[in-house]
């Protein structure tokens, strides 16, 4: 963790520029600026309704599903504004990943949990390299040697730990560059919870992650970045600091961060 | 950022000391039980309440679609079946002699040995050394053989005359008293006496008649007047030896006695002009004839003398014959010619017979008694197109052969120039071309148009149940001609009869397959524009849009619409505007007989769809909307589109509520009656509908139309069909069930 820090000259995988996002005419999030860097785990924290939430889905477009949303500012996406006009989101939602904080698998077998995603993105492989794809991400998210004997039942019937890594596979399956992930362990027991940490850490070799979480000691864990958000007295979000998750547990240059990491208020 | 001011103010102020504690939280616990309790009760009584509203429809229903009937028929089956055997016998081959007169056709039997005939018991009793009795089955026609039923040929012998006539004519009433006082007369001529048992019924009938309490001694001497009997020639001995002794003991007027078959006697009799005081029958009197004397202002008596047998008899010269078997018997005097047809080791001899008219009682009783066929079931083909054809105007016969024939190479009623002619025309009838009738629906016809059964009252079930006495009673007073029986009004012939102005042999097919075309049609149609509309409203209409809006608050008041609406909708643009389309002239379609203009299952079913569409709308956006978010965002978070998103996540969570609402669409559907009636729905309608262009009627229109029908017994048939519609309706919502569920599992 400790080979990052902010003002090294690594690529970025996101940059998020004044970014204010808005649900209607009420501002959500205000005027934040976040470079997100590649295969690093980027932690947004934050109490209740401080709008990491809404910056994470921003990060995909993920907004766009609530009509009234829109957002202001920049998100830059290999120097593109995935915001500008011509840009499908779609593209940007197979590229940047998504795992949700209740699992959320699809009402069909575990195999086809995995293959649909690959199917509708036109995966070109045959179908021993359909099962070959299914396998290494079931394997990627560490879960293979749980579901290979009953691949073809729902994945419903798995447990709430096995199926947020069924969600993982899933999205790992299409290969996107970033994954986004919104408290993927807040709905999980604590012995799931650190499969799912470890598998992070795993993933973390081949894909940038950015992960919301409100569990501070997971962020001090499990993330190489974390960024602090708060609400302000608009009852927006702002982002209020932003460096090596070291340093903000350590030494925050805010106090307002040093109450909240303390557990004072949040 | 500790609050200590706060933190001070609720130490002060203890908000646990506001709740009851101890005796009172236990009372305001058990209140808010007690509030709970009653709402229980009301939930309890509501449910209770609409159980019974269910219950009691189910039973008013069912008690009408069962119970006791009174049924007369015009012509018995039983006569039809008779005529027809007396018919094959009278009309056999090589009849010698074929008399009322016994002496006669004995004379002719006595000196042939290949002579053959049947005559009453008495009077091959006194012939005896001239005739030979064959045994049947093995069984002679002895006392004991005719007294202990083993003997097939056995029949009882009565004499009937009128109420009317006894109190009119004191000498008739003396000279029935009498007869019944002497009856061992009946054993002298060589018949088998009434027993004493049915003898003291008979006098207490005549008391009645008479209205005295005992029946005074009859002096044969203090009566004068003529006494006039006519009927069976085998009665005839019998009451011409009860005659002499009358007159021997002193009667003053005369008696007439003739011979005529206990037909010809009750004619005569029922005419009531004919002057006949007193029947001699060898039968029970028939339907037709206890109906025809009624008319006349004559209610029949019945007295029963005595018991006779019917006696196959050959010469005593013969000396081939003994034994024979039923089977053979009825061969003997129908289809053979020769002895040997009816029994190899019997002579090439032909059979000579004589026999007696078909105006004879013994007649009716022997081919009642011997012959197989007792039914129109057992008669064959060419006998129930006989029957049908001899029993029905010409004209009938001609249009039922035009629709289809009894023969292809022959015809029975129509005239093969104009036949040949008709089927060379424009439009030729169906009868041209179709298979001829089967003996079933033969059957069915002469039940429907020859025997015709009348009911003539119904009871409904409960009434048939517990006051069973009663009803007999009345039945028996007011309808003494008719059979009471159990009908169950709902039955297959029921179902898979066609409609008919007759409630005896109406039934619901035309209807049946009006509802199942139309509802097919009306699903056809709000299913696919519902959910499309409801994928519509729900994904891609932005709801903060007023025009969307408006749309949706429509949609929501259509389903409140009365349907009556709709009906008058879809007369003016399915059955008038579009009536090209809907009635299938467009797509060169012309519906056999006469067209249907626009009032086609295709404009009914259209109309019930666009009714049903509203619901199917409602019902597909609630389940659209109960589709989980978290399945739209995971598969949009694949890089799913919406179209994809929506084909393989939405629909198919959403089609088990979709499916529900259709249910819901198809049973609404399956009810209507009042848009249909504007529609045109037809309300008298025999031929099944055979495309969407068809003129139809469904099962709530033909109900509703029953119902409106002066005649009880269209009450009864409505119930049946009432629940004929239960049933259709909870198998089609069975099956769509079925269907959901399979759909449902795939998915889960």
């Amino acid at each position: 963790m400790n080979d990052f820090n902010l003002s090294s000259n690594g690529h970025l995988a996101i940059e998020a520029k004044d970014l204010s996002c808005y649900y209607g005419d009420f501002r959500a999030v205000k005027n934040v600026d976040l470079d997100i860097k590649q295969h690093a785990i980027t932690a947004l924290i934050g109490p209740s309704g401080c709008g990491k939430s809404t910056v994470l889905r921003a990060f995909n477009r993920m907004n766009d599903l609530i009509p009234v949303a829109h957002a202001e500012g920049e998100i830059l996406f290999h120097g593109a504004n995935i915001y500008a006009e011509g840009v499908d989101p779609v593209e940007i939602r197979r590229r940047i990943g998504m795992v949700f904080q209740k699992p959320n698998p699809f009402p069909k077998s575990i195999y086809d949990n995995v293959a649909w995603g690959a199917k509708i993105n036109g995966f070109k492989g045959s179908k021993q390299e359909m099962d070959q794809l299914v396998e290494e991400s079931l394997r990627d998210a560490a879960i293979w040697d749980e579901v290979k004997d009953k691949l073809d039942q729902s994945g419903l019937s798995l447990s709430g730990g096995q199926q947020q890594r069924l969600c993982i596979a899933r999205t790992i399956a299409v290969k996107p560059e970033i994954i986004l992930m919104d408290e993927p362990a807040s709905a999980l027991d604590p012995i799931s919870t650190l499969r799912i940490e470890e598998l992070i850490q795993e993933l973390k070799k081949n894909y940038t992650i950015v992960i919301v979480t409100h569990n501070m000691q997971q962020a001090a864990r499990a993330s190489d970045f974390t960024a602090f958000f708060n609400m302000d007295n608009d009852r927006a979000g702002y982002l209020v600091e932003y460096n090596v998750t070291q340093t903000i547990f350590t030494s925050p240059a805010k106090e307002l961060t040093d109450q909240y990491i303390t557990g004072r208020f949040g | 950022m500790i609050d200590n001011e706060y933190i001070q103010k609720k130490v002060e102020q203890d908000f646990a000391d506001y709740y009851p504690a101890g005796d009172e939280m236990q009372s305001q616990i058990s209140g808010r039980r007690t509030r709970g309790k009653l709402f229980f009760w009301v939930f309890l009584v509501a449910t209770m309440v609409a159980i019974i509203a269910l219950l009691t429809l189910l039973v008013t229903i069912i008690n009408q679609s069962f119970g006791l009937v009174a049924e007369q028929v015009v012509i018995p089956e039983e006569t039809l079946v008779t005529d027809f055997n007396k018919t094959r016998v009278t009309s056999a081959a090589n009849i010698i002699e074929s008399s009322e007169d016994d002496e006669s056709l004995a004379a002719g039997i006595e000196v042939d040995p290949n002579g053959v005939g049947f005559f009453g018991y008495a009077f091959y009793a006194e012939n005896q050394d001239k005739l030979k009795a064959l045994s049947i089955d093995g069984v002679a026609p002895t006392e004991g053989n005719v007294f202990g039923g083993e003997y097939p040929g056995t029949r009882p012998l009565y004499i009937y005359s009128a109420a009317e006539i006894i109190e009119e004519k004191p000498q008739v009433a003396a000279f029935l008293a009498y007869y019944l006082e002497n009856l061992k007369i009946v054993s002298d001529v060589g018949y088998f006496a009434a027993d004493e048992e049915a003898l003291d019924q008979q006098q207490a009938a005549i008391l009645e008649a008479l209205g005295v309490e005992e029946l005074p001694h009859i002096n044969p001497a203090d009566f004068e007047g003529d006494i006039s009997v006519s009927g069976s020639s085998t009665v005839f001995p019998v009451t011409v030896a009860m005659a002499e002794k009358f007159k021997t003991d002193g009667f003053k007027g005369e008696i007439f006695v003739e011979s005529t078959g206990t037909g010809g006697g009750f004619n005569a009799f029922c005419k009531g002009t004919e002057g006949i005081d007193i029947v001699d029958a060898s039968r029970e009197v028939d339907t037709i004839e206890f109906e025809a004397c009624r008319a006349a202002g004559l209610n029949v008596n019945e007295y029963l003398i005595g018991q006779d047998a019917v006696v196959a008899a050959v010469s005593a010269v013969n000396d081939f014959a003994d034994d024979i078997s039923r089977d053979q018997l009825e061969l003997l005097f129908t289809d053979s010619v020769n002895w040997s047809d009816v029994d190899d080791t019997w002579p090439a001899q032909s059979i000579n017979r004589f026999i007696p008219t078909a105006e004879s009682g013994t007649m009716d009783f022997f081919v009642r008694s011997i012959f197989d066929e007792q039914t129109l079931a057992n008669l064959p083909y060419y006998a129930l197109v006989n029957i049908y054809s001899s029993n029905v105007t010409v004209g009938r016969c001609r249009a039922i052969e035009r629709e289809r024939r009894f023969y292809l190479d022959q015809l029975v009623c129509d005239n093969p120039e104009a036949f040949a002619a008709a089927c060379a025309g424009d439009n030729p009838p169906s009868g041209c071309t179709e298979e001829t009738w089967t003996h079933a629906e033969l059957e069915r016809m002469i039940t429907a148009e020859v025997v015709q059964p009348k009911i003539l009252a119904s009871w409904y079930l409960f009434p048939s149940l517990f006051e069973r006495q009663e009803i007999a009673l009345e039945a028996a007073t007011k309808y003494p001609n008719a059979e009471l029986k159990f009908k169950s009004w709902l039955s297959m012939d029921f179902i898979t009869s066609p409609q008919s102005s007759q409630p005896e042999i109406a039934g619901v097919r035309t209807a049946i397959l009006g509802s199942l075309w139309v509802v097919f049609i009306s699903i056809l149609v709000a299913f696919p524009l519902g959910v499309a509309a409801a994928l519509y409203l729900e994904e891609y209409a932005d709801p903060r849009k007023r025009f969307n809006q408006v749309i949706q608050t429509n949609i929501n008041n259509l389903a409140g619409v009365p349907s009556i609406i709709y009906g008058m909708l879809g007369l003016a643009v399915f059955v008038r505007f579009l009536e090209p389309i809907t009635s299938g002239a467009a797509f060169g379609y012309v519906e056999a007989g006469a067209t249907a203009n626009g009032r086609t299952i295709l404009s009914a079913g259209m109309t019930l769809g666009l009714l049903g569409l509203p619901i199917v709308i409602i019902a597909a956006q609630e389940a659209i909307k109960a589709v989980p978010p978290s399945l739209r965002e995971a598969s949009m978070g694949l890089g799913a589109t919406k179209w994809q998103t929506i084909w393989n996540h939405v629909l198919p969570n959403a089609i088990p509520g979709i499916l529900t609402g259709t249910i819901l669409t198809m049973s609404r559907v399956i009810g209507e009656t009042a848009p249909l009636v504007v529609v045109g729905a037809s309300t008298f309608i025999t031929t099944d509908p055979t495309s969407p262009f068809s003129k139809f009627t469904t099962l709530p229109a033909q109900i509703y139309q029953w119902t409106t029908r002066p005649q009880d017994t269209f009450r009864n048939i409505a119930g049946a069909a009432i629940i004929a519609l239960l049933v259709m309706l909870l198998a089609l919502n069975a099956l769509a069930i079925y269907l959901r569920n399979r759909f449902s599992k795939r998915f889960a």
